[in-house]
């Protein structure tokens, strides 16, 4: 019925309509034998394309083969814009690296300034520290005085001033228990820059030197000298002498 | 037949060598069939080109099971070839062979690209028209047996019975080969 109706031929030609086409698709994969006749059919009409093939121009195929691979350049170009795409990506990232770069230099700033400040906080910090060492030797010393003043072993002897110095006294505290001996000087008039009080003690006829009145202070630590009679006070150039000058002695006090 | 089928997997595989060799083979055959039907070298190596850029893109839509790589091409050609001639020349459109009849002889006479080759020219005359309609000039069975003027039934005859004298002399031709390779 195909074979009279010249239905393969026109299916092989591809006269038929999709339909057609697809019934005769169909029939081809069930029947064998028609499949066996189509061959044949597609071999011989093959075989008279070959028959009176021309060969055509050389250029032809020249043209095509660049025309393909123009094609698939334009693909990698393609692929290539994508790339550009992901390059704009790697923008985006690079100004993130660089906000983030930004940012760290900033903070690195920020980090440096809070360094100096922190160096300034320690610096002061220190001062105070030595502020508050000095206050405490001070304090220390202030109460050692005032422990070894209010000590009950203490005996107080008050110097007064002679015809050299009419308006000065000085107030001293012995204490023999603990050898120690301090002078109020909150009395005593202001010396020149070039002269300091000096202290004595008269050990059998012999003034043993008890150490230069500090200027600072109303308090002073003074040597404590064994059996001492007798406490003397000289005016001395700056610094103090080996010898007290027995002229310039301004009070005196006899220890019991 | 199996390096035709590597060469197939290599096209579809988007390998321009294949490309390449497949040209080779069918190139000759198929702008044989457009230069028939378009009767003019310019078009034809266009609707060539053309034919090539689509077996070349479309690869992947041949099925070896349903039939030969060269019936693929020749459909993928004839078709676009027909587009072209139907939107280029609308006398076609009408049906009016007197016209295309006329415009044949005048490039015929000159054309050696219309002469035809091989086994089909020992057939007889009605029998190798035939078989040249629906061939080479494109034209459906129904077309074509208005153009020789005989009832379709008989046209259908003709086509069978030239492609069975096709058959035999093909046939032939490989038992001479073989005969050759035998005594050889």
């Amino acid at each position: 019925m195909i074979l009279d109706d010249g239905l393969l031929e026109q299916f092989l030609l591809g006269e038929l309509d999709a339909d057609e086409n697809l019934q005769i698709e169909e029939l081809l994969v069930s029947d064998a034998e028609l499949k066996a006749h189509y061959s044949h059919l597609e071999q011989d009409f093959e075989r008279l394309g070959l028959d009176n093939a021309i060969t055509p121009p050389d250029f032809v195929k020249a043209q095509l083969l660049k025309k393909i691979t123009d094609n698939i350049k334009q693909t990698k170009e393609v692929t290539l814009e994508s790339n550009r795409n992901s390059n704009w990506l790697l923008g985006i990232a690079a100004s993130i690296a660089l906000l983030l770069f930004a940012g760290s230099a900033w903070m690195y700033n920020q980090l440096n300034s809070f360094k100096q400040k922190l160096e300034i906080v320690e610096n002061e910090k220190l001062e105070l520290d030595n502020k508050i060492n000095t206050l405490n030797k001070q304090l220390n010393n202030e109460l050692a005085l005032l422990t070894t003043i209010t000590h009950p072993d203490t005996e107080q002897y008050i110097l007064k001033g002679n015809t050299l110095m009419p308006e000065g006294k000085v107030i001293s505290y012995v204490n023999h228990e603990t050898k120690s001996v301090i002078v109020n000087t909150e009395r005593l008039p202001e010396l020149d820059e070039a002269h300091d009080y000096q202290m004595w003690a008269d050990v059998e006829g012999e003034m043993i030197n008890m150490g230069v009145i500090s200027k600072g202070s109303n308090l002073a630590v003074m040597s404590y000298i064994e059996h001492a009679e007798s406490l003397n006070i000289t005016i001395e150039p700056l610094g103090g002498s080996d010898h007290p000058t027995v002229e310039r002695l301004v009070t005196n006090v006899y220890l019991n | 037949m199996q390096n035709e089928n590597a060469l197939i997997q290599q096209l579809q595989n988007k390998e321009e060598r294949a490309l390449s060799f497949l040209y080779d083979k069918y190139a000759g055959a198929i702008y044989s069939v457009i230069l028939k039907m378009t009767r003019d070298e310019g078009i034809a190596q266009n609707l060539l080109q053309d034919t090539f850029m689509s077996v070349w893109e479309k690869a992947n839509s041949y099925d070896n099971s349903k039939g030969r790589f060269y019936t693929w091409i020749f459909r993928i050609a004839r078709n676009k070839t027909l587009n072209f001639l139907r939107k280029n020349d609308p006398l076609i459109q009408t049906d009016d062979f007197s016209v295309y009849d006329s415009k044949e002889a005048t490039i015929s006479k000159d054309a050696d690209f219309l002469e035809l080759n091989g086994a089909i020219t020992s057939l007889e005359a009605h029998h190798k028209q035939a078989i040249e309609l629906v061939y080479f000039k494109g034209l459906t069975h129904k077309e074509a047996h208005q153009e020789m003027d005989v009832p379709l039934g008989t046209f259908k005859s003709y086509v069978r019975q030239a492609l069975k004298q096709l058959r035999t002399a093909y046939t032939k031709s490989i038992s001479v080969v073989l005969l050759i390779f035998n005594v050889l």
